[in-house]
Formats: C-alpha cells, sequence, structure tokens
C-alpha cells in the first residue's frame, strides 16, 4: 500500500513541475516574462496537489496510483490555459479548484465504505431528480446565455445542479441494479421468437428515457441527455449482461434523437451546422470553423502556450478549450489529453473490475463512463466528429459545478480501489493468520 | 460482469482513436487547406497581437512602428502606422490583416517579430527579464534623398534609384505613382478594402515598387554596357577601332538601316561614339566587332537575365534576348538598348555603380542592421560582391569616358561643380506621332581623384520629344539634384 502511495506522490511532484513549467511559459509565450505571483502559484499548487495526496494517504491508503496524478494534471493545464484566456476566469477556477480538492477530501473522510451511499438509494434519486428538474422551477433556473436552461441562482450562488444529479443518479443506478440485477436478467417475456425482459422491469428504462426527453426537450442540453441515457443503459447492460437492453434503449434513444431533430429548432441547428458549417461561417458555423482554424494553426507542434488562446471562439474557456489546447500545445498536446483520459478510463475500469462488490463495480462502472464519455462527447463535438453538444470537458473546462462534483466522483472511485485492496489484505493476513 | 466492463473500455478506446484520427485530420492532413482559407486570419491577427518592430532610416526617420490601438475594443491590442506615408510606402510596403504583407515587411519579418534564430537565442538569457523580444531594423534609405528625388520628379511617371557603388547601400529608391500604406493597413477592414481597392485600379500601379519590378526600355544607357563588354573582352580600347562617319547602319540580312538621331553624322572612337550617344557605331561593335556570344555574355556579366539580389520580395529580371547568334539586326538593335532590351531602373544603378566601382557590383541592399529594444545590434549586413563585369582597367577606361559625356556630350546637364560626374543618357522612343519616349540617365559622382561615392539611375516616362538630347534635358536635373543630396549627407566632394 505505501509503494502505492510512493508511486503517486512521484506521479504528483512530476505534475507540479509540468504544471508549474506550464505557467511560466504561458506567461513567457504571451508577455514575454515570468509570472510576478509564479511564487504564491508554485506555493498554491504544492498545497493543494499535496493535500489531496496526503488526504489519500491517510483515508484511502491502498486506492489506485494513477487516477489523482492524471486528473489533476489536467486540471492544472487547464488552469493555465484558462489564465491565458481571461485573468478573472482564471483566478475563479483557482477557487473552484481547492473546493473541488476539499471536496475530494470530505468525500474521502464521510465516505469510509461505498455500501454507506447504497442505504440512501432513493433519497439519491429523489435529490437526483430534484435537482434535474431545478432549473425549470420558475424564478430559480435561468439560461447563461448558452441557449440552454440549466443553471440555478440561489441568491449569491450560481451553479448546474446537473452535475449533482449526475452523481446522485449513479449512485442510485448503481444501488437500484445492484439489488434488482438477478430479477431483470433472468426475467423472461417471449413474444414470438423475441425474448425480451418482463415490462416490470422495463419500467426504469422508460422512467430514464422520459427524464432524457425532459431533460433535451424544456432545458435544451442535449450533452447531458445522451450522458444520463447512456449511463443508465450501459449499467443496466453492464448489471444484467442482457445486450436487449442496449437494442431496445438505443432504438428508444434514436427514436427521441430523430424526433427531436424534426421538432425542436435548437436540435435541428445543431446538426445543421455539424453537416456543414461552412454554410454560414460567420452565423452558426461561426464557433466550430474557428474552433478548427485554431487547431489547425496548432499543427502539430502548437503555436506554444499563451501564444494561441484565440479570443475569437466563443466559449473558448469552456466548450471549446480543447480546441485552444489544440492551438497551443498542437497534435502533440490534443493527443497528450486524449492519452490522458484513457488513462482514466482504464484506472476506472480496472477499480471496477478488481471488485468483488457488485455496488461498487456498478459504482465505479457508471463514474468512469460519466468522466470518459463526457470528454468524448465534447471533444468529438470541438472535432465535428459528433454534432456539438455543449458539456464540460472533466477537470479542464473552466466551471465550479462540473470540476467540484468531478473530484467527489474521483473521491468515490478511489474508495471504492481502496477498499478492494483492503479487503485483498485482509484476505492474505487471516491466509497467513490460519 | 467483467466482461461487459472490458467490452466497454474496449469500444471507449474505440471512440477515443477515432477522436485521435479526426484530430490528426484537421491538424495535420488538413492544415493547409484550411490555414489557408480566405476567412481564416489567425496568422495575421497573431502578428498583429505580438509587438513588431520599427523600421528607421539611416537619417533616424520613423518609416514603420506599431504602436497600442487607440480603440480598446477591438480585437488587434497594436496597430502597424507609417508616419511618412507615401514617401517610403513602395519601400516599407504595408502590413494588412486583411492582404499580408509587402516590401521590407515582408521581407523582414522575422526580424521584425523577433523569431529569427539569433533574435531567439540573444533573448534566451533575457527570460526572467520583462522586456519585449522585437528587432527594430535600419535601413541605408536617406529622407532627404528620398524627398529630393519626389520634389524633382514631381508629378511625372517615372522612377529614381541612387546607390552607395562601393557597399550596395540604397540611399534613394522612389517611384511615382507611390501610395500611403497606412490605409491598406488600416485595423477597419472596411477601409483596407476600399483602400487596396481604388489602389489596384489606380493608373499606375501605386502599390507597384516601379523601381525593381518594373522594365523597360533602357535605350542609349544601355550603350555603356556594349561599350563595357567591348573594352573587356579586348574588342574595344580607346583608340581603337574607329567607327566610320555615318549617319545610319545596316546590319547584314536586312535591308532597314538603323539611323542616327535626326539623320545626324557620328563615327570615331569609344570616347567620341559614347559623348554623342552614336547609333550607328555602337549597332555596329554589337554586331561585328563584339559578335553574338560575347555580346549575349557580358550582358549577362552586367546582371541582365538575372535577378538583382535586393532585399525585397520578387525583383524582377532584366533582359537582353539570348536569340540574336544568327539574327545581325536585332543583335544591332540590341545593343543600342532597343528590340527586346528591358531594364529595371535598378539594374541601370547597377550598372553605372559597376564602373563607379573599379568593375564589381555590390548587392543592392536596404538593411544594415538590427537592434534589439535595448539598442544592442543583434545583426548586421556586411556588404557583399554580386557580380564582376569589368576588370579595374576597364572600369578606368569606362569611367574616363563616362566622365566625359557629362563634361562635354549628352550628359552635361549633371555635372556638378567640384565633383567627378560621369554619365549616360537614354531615350526610349515609343512612338513618332507625337513623338514620346521614356527618357533615361545614369551616372555616378564623388570627389575629385577618388572613387565616386554615389551612383544614380533615373527614367522618366512617356515624354514627348525623341531626341537623344531629350534624355539630358529631362531626366539630366532630377539626377544632379539627387546626387548633390546624397553627396552633402556624405560630408559633400
Amino acid at each position: 500500500m505505501t509503494r502505492r502511495r510512493n508511486t503517486e506522490l512521484g506521479l504528483m511532484l512530476m505534475t507540479v513541475v509540468i504544471v508549474c513549467a506550464a505557467y511560466v511559459l504561458a506567461s513567457l509565450g504571451s508577455e514575454s516574462r515570468i509570472p510576478a505571483n509564479i511564487i504564491p502559484f508554485l506555493i498554491a499548487v504544492i498545497a493543494l496537489f499535496m493535500g489531496a495526496h496526503i488526504a489519500v494517504r491517510r483515508l484511502a491508503p491502498g486506492a489506485d496510483p494513477i487516477l489523482l496524478p492524471t486528473v489533476t494534471l489536467l486540471n492544472g493545464l487547464g488552469y493555465v490555459v484558462i489564465a491565458g484566456l481571461n485573468e478573472r476566469l482564471a483566478a475563479a477556477q483557482a477557487t473552484w479548484t481547492a473546493i473541488g480538492i476539499i471536496g475530494f477530501v470530505l468525500t474521502l473522510w464521510w465516505v469510509k465504505r461505498p455500501r454507506d451511499l447504497e442505504r440512501y438509494r432513493y433519497t439519491f434519486a429523489l435529490v437526483g431528480i430534484g435537482l434535474l428538474l431545478l432549473p425549470l422551477v420558475p424564478g430559480l433556473g435561468y439560461d447563461a446565455g448558452s441557449g440552454s436552461q440549466i443553471w440555478v441562482k440561489f441568491g449569491p450562488i450560481n451553479f448546474q445542479p446537473g452535475e449533482i444529479a449526475k452523481v446522485a443518479l449513479a449512485i442510485f443506478f448503481a444501488a437500484y441494479l445492484a439489488d434488482q440485477r438477478e430479477l431483470i436478467a433472468t426475467s423472461q417475456w417471449k413474444i414470438g421468437p423475441l425474448r425480451l425482459p418482463h415490462p416490470k422491469y422495463l419500467g426504469p428504462v422508460l422512467i430514464a428515457w422520459g427524464i432524457t426527453l425532459l431533460v433535451m426537450f424544456y432545458q435544451k442540453d442535449l450533452g447531458s441527455s445522451l450522458l444520463f441515457f447512456a449511463l443508465f443503459l450501459v449499467m443496466i447492460w453492464v448489471a444484467t449482461q442482457r445486450t436487449s437492453f442496449l437494442v431496445i434503449g438505443g432504438g428508444l434513444f434514436a427514436t427521441g434523437a430523430l424526433f427531436a431533430w424534426r421538432t425542436l429548432d435548437h436540435v435541428k441547428v445543431r446538426v445543421d451546422i455539424w453537416l456543414d458549417p461552412w454554410k454560414t461561417p460567420s452565423g452558426n458555423g461561426y464557433q466550430i470553423i474557428q474552433g478548427m482554424f485554431a487547431m489547425a494553426f496548432g499543427g502539430l507542434t502548437g503555436t506554444g502556450l499563451g501564444r494561441g488562446g484565440d479570443t475569437r471562439i466563443p466559449a473558448a474557456e469552456n466548450d471549446f478549450i480543447f480546441a485552444v489546447i489544440a492551438e497551443e500545445l498542437g497534435l502533440l498536446g490534443g493527443s497528450l489529453i486524449i492519452i490522458a483520459y484513457l488513462l482514466v478510463i482504464g484506472s476506472g475500469l480496472r477499480i471496477a473490475a478488481a471488485t468483488d462488490q457488485v455496488f461498487d463495480k456498478l459504482l465505479a462502472t457508471g463514474f468512469t463512463l460519466l468522466l470518459g464519455l463526457q470528454a468524448f462527447v465534447i471533444v468529438a463535438g470541438v472535432l465535428r466528429l459528433l454534432p456539438l453538444t455543449g458539456v464540460a470537458l472533466p477537470f479542464i473546462s473552466y466551471g465550479g459545478s462540473s470540476l467540484v462534483m468531478n473530484y467527489v466522483i474521483l473521491a468515490l472511485l478511489l474508495r471504492v480501489s481502496d477498499q478492494t485492496s483492503t479487503r485483498a489484505m485482509n484476505r492474505a493476513a487471516a491466509a497467513v493468520a490460519a | 460482469m467483467n466482461r461487459s466492463i472490458m467490452k466497454l473500455g474496449v469500444v471507449l478506446v474505440v471512440l477515443y482513436v477515432a477522436l485521435f484520427a479526426k484530430l490528426n485530420w484537421i491538424q495535420v492532413v488538413d492544415k493547409n487547406s484550411l490555414d489557408n482559407n480566405p476567412i481564416n486570419t489567425a496568422q495575421v491577427r497573431r502578428d498583429f497581437n505580438r509587438p513588431r518592430g520599427s523600421i528607421v532610416t539611416a537619417d533616424g526617420v520613423v518609416l514603420a512602428q506599431s504602436i497600442a490601438n487607440p480603440d480598446t475594443s477591438s480585437e488587434f491590442k497594436r496597430m502597424r502606422v507609417y508616419p511618412q506615408g507615401e514617401l517610403f510606402g513602395q519601400v516599407t510596403g504595408y502590413f494588412s490583416f486583411r492582404y499580408g504583407s509587402s516590401g521590407l515587411e515582408k521581407q523582414y519579418n522575422d526580424e521584425l517579430s523577433g523569431s529569427t534564430f539569433d533574435q531567439q537565442v540573444k533573448s534566451f538569457g533575457d527570460l526572467f527579464l520583462a522586456r519585449e523580444n522585437v528587432g527594430n531594423v535600419s535601413i541605408s534609405l536617406r529622407k532627404d534623398v528620398q524627398e529630393t528625388a519626389r520634389q524633382q520628379l514631381g508629378d511625372r511617371e517615372g522612377s529614381v534609384v541612387v546607390l552607395d557603388p562601393r557597399t550596395g547601400a540604397i540611399l534613394g529608391s522612389w517611384s511615382w505613382p507611390s501610395y500611403d500604406p497606412n490605409t491598406v493597413s488600416s485595423l477597419d477592414k472596411a477601409v483596407a478594402e476600399a483602400s487596396w481597392k481604388s489602389l489596384n485600379s489606380a493608373t499606375g500601379v501605386p502599390m507597384r515598387p516601379h523601381f525593381y519590378q518594373d522594365r523597360y526600355f533602357p535605350g542609349s544607357t544601355f550603350k555603356v554596357v556594349t561599350a563595357g563588354v567591348g573594352v573587356q573582352t579586348g574588342k574595344v580600347t580607346n583608340t581603337e577601332p574607329s567607327y566610320p562617319y555615318v549617319d545610319s547602319y545596316t546590319p547584314e540580312g536586312t535591308n532597314k538601316p538603323i539611323k542616327n538621331f535626326g539623320g545626324e553624322t557620328c563615327g570615331g572612337t569609344l570616347p567620341d561614339i559614347l559623348r554623342v550617344s552614336c547609333n550607328s557605331a555602337f549597332a555596329e561593335m554589337g554586331a561585328e566587332t563584339i559578335g553574338p556570344v560575347d555580346m549575349v555574355a557580358g550582358a549577362g556579366s552586367f546582371g541582365f537575365n538575372s535577378a538583382a539580389p535586393i532585399d525585397m520580395p520578387e525583383p524582377a529580371k532584366s533582359v537582353f534576348p539570348t536569340n540574336v547568334g544568327n539574327n545581325p539586326p536585332k543583335l544591332a538593335m540590341s545593343s543600342i538598348g532597343q528590340n527586346d532590351v528591358q531594364a529595371t531602373p535598378l539594374q541601370m544603378a547597377l550598372v553605372a555603380s559597376a564602373v563607379a566601382n573599379g568593375g564589381v557590383i555590390m548587392k543592392p541592399h536596404y538593411l544594415t542592421e538590427v537592434r534589439n529594444v535595448q539598442g544592442d545590434i543583434v545583426s548586421s549586413y556586411t556588404p557583399s560582391k554580386w557580380l564582376t563585369p569589368l576588370s579595374t582597367l576597364s572600369a578606368a577606361t569606362l569611367f574616363e569616358d563616362m566622365v566625359g559625356v557629362a563634361t562635354s556630350g549628352t550628359a552635361t546637364g549633371m555635372a556638378i561643380p567640384g565633383c567627378t560626374v560621369g554619365g549616360k543618357t537614354g531615350t526610349a522612343q515609343l512612338g513618332t506621332e507625337p513623338p514620346r519616349s521614356h527618357t533615361w540617365i545614369m551616372g555616378f559622382a564623388g570627389p575629385p581623384g577618388k572613387p565616386p561615392t554615389v551612383a544614380v539611375a533615373v527614367v522618366v516616362l512617356n515624354q514627348s520629344g525623341g531626341s537623344e538630347a531629350t534624355g539630358g534635358r529631362v531626366a539630366a536635373p532630377i539626377a544632379r539634384a539627387v546626387l548633390q543630396t546624397a553627396l552633402a549627407a556624405q560630408g559633400g566632394c
């Protein structure tokens, strides 16, 4: 267990060096000088990153050593890029990073066993659905200008409840499926040659589908609706091993998407832009075209940190931050980000595969999918591989709600991982004692 | 369940590989077409928002500089201004976010933006200091020479090139019509586009630096090249041969005579025929005394048929026809600067500088040095040879003969008291009804008994009159005035 932590410490130190070097280079690139606040910056980075590491050492000593360094690297590079775009946002992002790491430590400290969460499954379900619907409450919810009704204002605090809802619903799905999976898996409903799951168990699928459509129709948040549905489908498929869920669910989603494309203007606009942005290069296609110009300009090695930061890309610090990274760091940097997410996915799924607890397994799978799929959806949108759906690039994009909740996800993944290795140690110790 | 998790992992990897593939497509495969998309302004916007050095003349006048954009809401933090406007417009060129760059702005883009290897390496030690890593480019042009040229040429179309024959440093290069680069470089897209459109449809193509990109019939100024080739090949001296006193010369293979101006009779040895610019004698010299092989090679040795290595974008090639082998009439016409011979004003100034500089043509050059913002020299230009068309001895012969033309020949209009001046006029006829011509003069000047310190070429386009005197009358005063200004700047004769 100490070995794992020492590996993590080494990787964390490398992350500190890389992030601080990137910060200096970005300042040199944009203003030809060493940043004045490099010493406070260095102290802050070391304090935050090492704080997180020490918390893991104390609270989850057996956890996977790769995830935390990878994620803090993404967070740090994201901060450097945001700082190059907008100093005010960078200050806010630094605060959110601190809150995120505090949330990470608190989660590790508070959730000693994942099972503790399993007990509150219906609370999580209610909280999740409630939060999801919150932006639709008149007077609370508002549209921050992106065209999606996904924000909530509580006095001085603005946040995206959907980010919290995702985590709550993943916990609920995992708990529900851990309980019901045997029943769902063995249920039969024969229609002619088809062998479908019993209608009783199709109910939750339809409810999830309903939530998805609700989010798509009323909040106009395409990316999140896709994520919710994919999360539920994949989790039920992993839990039951029944491919028919994927087929039925996929069919439902396709029907919903087709219907949305036909009837909803904002969906149709997104698809039209995706099919041919060059039709309206200074209108709807502007953002995606400027993003592609920026990435092409970066080429193989990039323009250098601080030397891109194209202010012409709308939402450069958020949805389009990948385009800015690919411009400044080139194909090499863009590939680095892709590989980093693959590492997160790999570590997350390995944690899921390693545990013998069904709930833990489903939870880890769900969380990994949330991170991996969300990153894919937004990067694919920026690259015009898929229609653009505005979701945050996990750990990199500017945005508090998303960053804090992703750190909570990270803490829970590490918690599952730690539990697994603790159990294995105990078993080994018991075997030796016997 | 682990099998499903593994499958999920495989699917996610496949999705990410697709991302990687598409990223490669955009950043590598499709890069050029995206970069060159007409609505893509990434490159210029980057250059515009980064610091850029100034262009400064030898007499300390700022020609181009970047200042903070007064409009703080603009996407451009800086703007490029040209305080001298049209006076140096064709030399500095423009630096436009809409149309890219031209002139010295294009030639020395890397130096101005601080991205040459030298600048990068030297600034490496400055990592810990807050300073801008740009280069200020000093050039050899002088504002006083430039102003004299503008004032003398007035609103007539034409060019003036003044250079130091010893180094190739260009002291003055003025063409009319010229233009003010400020409007094309405007940050206001509408202003830039309107100005671009009107300049491109204006008569005389004002944005074109005529003095090194336009070619004209050199007329009789080319006789210095013919004479130079004759002397250098040893076929002509100041005493041999003596050409017959005739009013025309009829080359082999034609019965169309080449007439002397005004039907006059002329002939004799080299100093005599150069002084009066005798067509019949030089036509015979090229066609018979020298012959096609030496004539073509000789013209090439003076820089014809290659572009002058000036530090500006896209210099034009001056032309001497190479298909004169079995064509004595063409060779004869070419030897007096007619037919297919074409020369830039810069090229003729270089011919004069060969005679003035002991037979060596130095590379024509604007750049003198690049300095960083502290004023330290980052790199400086070392003058170098381009061509050596004449031996020292041959150059001395030609020198003597050209001085003769300015003392008692067609170029007396450019003589300056107290200085040694040599020259040669030219009148390239364009038509006879009414007679119009490009009038030329080229030559050099310097303190008596010492090598000349200034060489000049002047062409005034499309002037009325067609006699050999026209060049002397129209172009000589211009050459004289700019030579005087340039000499005064050097401390006089």
